[in-house]
């Protein structure tokens, strides 16, 4: 048992060192994703904001001095522009947000105390142009405001916030954020298994097969090794969604685990399968770019699955990636919890796929090999 | 005593007969030496002992141990250096040895073997960047890092300039001094000759001659070859060949056009014969030379065949 477990952490050393010093891994499994998401996300969200000008609801509730001050503000602002005219009540500002007929409604204190001004958008345009320009612009009046003020202590500031009228559809930035992130992981699944062609051809399986190491442990090993490079890939896909691109993530870490533990394990099944059955690593990366493609278009990784041709819709529906996508999306985004029935749905596919995987390329490497013992 | 016995080995891959038929034992602390020409089955032969490729037919056994049984105690005796060479090409000759040493019972130092096959001023060189001949030497020092019994080296001298031969021929030796059992394979008989307590040729997966350096090369180089060559053209040789097939003194003949080869163990009677026939037929010779048989040719002779490099 102490040997084993020497054993396994030499061979994890092992495989870390051989890790860290295979550039093409860190090309395709960390720099790639980057490179892909940020041209995507220049690409998708930079819309133009020439001629702007926006609607927005206003709701005054309770009238009283800073009220008025910020009223005459932001009717001074030709910018804005305020629909039918005049203050409305809130459930009023409400709908209109809901259905979209005015960009954003924006609710006055209703006294001197409160502090704060409330913004409110569609969740659907959070990030949009408009939406960021609004907030901007408030965020300047307030700061105006506050400066006229200066004796009083307490300052006004801008509270955010979102309704989302009930659609699935949700910004831009963490739609592509979540879908690179499992992208960058099924594909780090799915081709890093070459390495197994690479060390068949080269004889290292049949050496390390002629030692009495347990290739058990070996295989353990090296997939917490790559457990390890997608953890890596997941941390830093999200740092530069969030604080370059300004994603909003909501995470339920535990759920979060679990979709990836199983995800990543089923992915590497698939690349395991394919090392089965091919001799070369040329062979291997014809596969795995085959099923890298497919899933990469037919996944709802850069565009969701309700906006392809409805007969594309019921290939997708069996993809691993597309369930995936959406269990990463659920629990990085909407912060599922586990005990969300359609999250383990999608798990029960993903790892559906990863088991029959698994077990066919097993069966394949079993058939193939000329070792009676072990 | 013997510590590793084979008994009529047996393996084909589909059509092809790799190892038709194979029995030999080695004792303790003896360097017994497989060889043979491309094809001939020698990798097969090991990997089978090895426990890598399941003989179809044959027994294996090391002292007591077999293979069905006691797979894992034969791991941890035995040290293996593939054809192949295979390691970590990303890792350093140090890491590649630690690594190793954790899968065995009990291991030799890493300084210990990095000196021994002469590493360790490359000890943190990436393998990839190590030339041949150190890559070489690495395999059969992962081999070595168990400190087993008995040793498995498969061709390690191949693609070798003759300094790093030299360098590999004096690890074998210490090895033998270490009171280690090595089982090598070579296609050069010179090496088999230096290296070898016994020496085993074998030809398309059969043995056809197993026995110490010095007998089998008694054995052989008795036998002078003769080249003759004839100014009235081929069928002055053809009759020659006609006339010296049949004495006893010659073991065979080769004639190719207006030259005649032939092998003798009794150069004198042979010639003072040849020479009585071709004076009576008046046959003109033109070129008469005689060589030493050289080592290649033992083998070729026993293998009846050209190099199929
Ligand atoms: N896995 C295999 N599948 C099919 N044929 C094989 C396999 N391994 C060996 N052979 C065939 O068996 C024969 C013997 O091969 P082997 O490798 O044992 O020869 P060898 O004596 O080691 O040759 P070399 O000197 O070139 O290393 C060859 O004809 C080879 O093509
Ligand atoms: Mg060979």
């Amino acid at each position: 048992m102490k040997n084993n477990l020497n054993q396994f952490k030499q061979m994890f050393l092992a495989q870390l060192k051989l890790t860290m010093r295979e550039k093409q891994a860190w090309f395709w499994g960390i720099f790639f994703p980057v490179i892909l998401m940020v041209i995507f996300m220049v690409i998708f969200s930079g819309s133009s904001n020439e001629d702007f000008s926006a609607e927005i609801a206003l709701v005054n509730e309770g009238s009283n001095q800073t009220s008025e001050i910020l009223l005459a503000q932001i009717n001074q602002n030709a910018l804005l522009d305020i629909k039918s005219g005049e203050a409305v009540n809130r459930e009023q500002a409400e709908k209109w947000v809901k259905d979209q007929e005015v960009d954003a409604a924006i609710i006055l204190p209703r006294s001197v105390e409160k502090t704060s001004l409330l913004l409110i958008v569609n969740k659907e345009n959070e990030q949009g142009v408009t939406t960021q320009a609004i907030s901007g612009m408030l965020d300047k009046l307030v700061q105006q405001v506050n400066l006229s003020v200066t004796n009083t202590v307490p300052m006004y500031q801008l509270e955010f916030k979102t309704i989302s009228s009930g659609s699935s559809e949700l910004n831009y930035t963490d739609f592509l954020l979540t879908g690179m992130i499992a992208l960058a992981i099924a594909q780090g699944g799915l081709f890093g298994m070459v390495d197994l062609v690479e060390m068949r051809r080269k004889g290292l399986i049949k050496r390390l097969r002629m030692t009495p190491a347990k290739m058990s442990i070996f295989g353990i090993s090296d997939m917490t090794m790559r457990l390890l490079f997608s953890i890596i890939q997941i941390v830093l896909l999200s740092l530069i969604g969030v604080f370059v691109f300004g994603a909003n993530l909501y995470i339920n870490f535990l759920s979060l685990g679990i979709v990836f533990l199983f995800g990543a394990l089923s992915f590497n099944a698939l690349g395991y399968l394919i090392s089965s059955f091919s001799k070369t690593s040329e062979a291997y990366m014809g596969v795995a770019n085959i099923g890298s493609f497919i899933m990469m278009f037919l996944s709802g990784v850069f565009i969701p699955i309700e906006t392809m041709p409805s007969w594309i819709q019921p290939l997708s529906n069996v993809l691993p990636l597309t369930y995936f996508v959406d269990g990463l999306r659920d629990t990085m985004i909407y912060e599922a919890s586990i005990f969300s029935r359609s999250l383990w749905f999608g798990i029960l596919i993903v790892l559906l796929w990863g088991s029959v995987s698994y077990l066919l390329g097993s069966w394949l490497y079993k058939r193939k090999s000329i070792v009676a013992n072990r | 005593m013997a510590i590793l016995e084979v008994k009529h080995l047996q393996k084909s891959f589909g059509t092809i007969h790799a190892v038709r038929d194979i029995s030999f034992s080695v004792k303790a602390g003896e360097i017994f030496t497989i060889i043979g020409p491309n094809g001939a089955g020698k990798t097969t032969t090991l990997e089978m002992i090895e426990g890598l490729v399941q003989p179809d037919q044959g027994e294996i056994q090391f002292g007591n141990l077999k293979w069905d049984k006691d797979a894992d105690a034969i791991k941890m005796k035995i040290g293996v250096q593939p054809q192949s060479g295979a390691m970590f090409d990303l890792l350093t000759p140090k890491e590649n040895l630690d690594l190793f040493a954790t899968f065995y019972n009990k291991a030799k130092s890493t300084e210990e073997i990095l000196a021994l096959v002469n590493l360790t001023e490359h000890q943190n060189n990436h393998v990839k960047k190590l030339s041949g001949g150190q890559r070489q030497r690495l395999a059969i020092g992962l081999a070595m890092i168990s400190d087993p019994e008995i040793i498995f080296l498969d061709e390690p001298t191949t693609g070798l300039d003759p300094q790093a031969r030299r360098n590999i021929w004096d690890i074998i030796l210490q090895l033998k001094n270490l009171g280690k059992t090595t089982i090598l394979t070579t296609h050069y008989m010179e090496e088999a000759e230096k290296l070898s307590d016994r020496v085993c040729i074998i030809d398309q997966g059969k043995i056809v001659t197993l026995d110490t350096p010095p007998a089998l090369i008694e054995k052989l180089t008795k036998e002078k070859e003769v080249h003759l060559s004839f100014l009235n053209g081929e069928e002055s040789a053809y009759h020659t060949n006609q006339f010296i097939e049949k004495l006893s003194t010659v073991e065979r003949t080769e004639q190719i056009g207006k030259t005649l080869k032939l092998w003798t163990t009794n150069t004198e009677d042979t010639l003072y014969n040849l020479f009585r026939f071709t004076k009576e037929k008046q046959y003109c010779v033109e070129q008469v030379s005689i060589d030493e048989m050289s080592l290649e040719d033992v083998f070729i002779s026993f293998t009846g065949k050209e190099w199929r490099d």
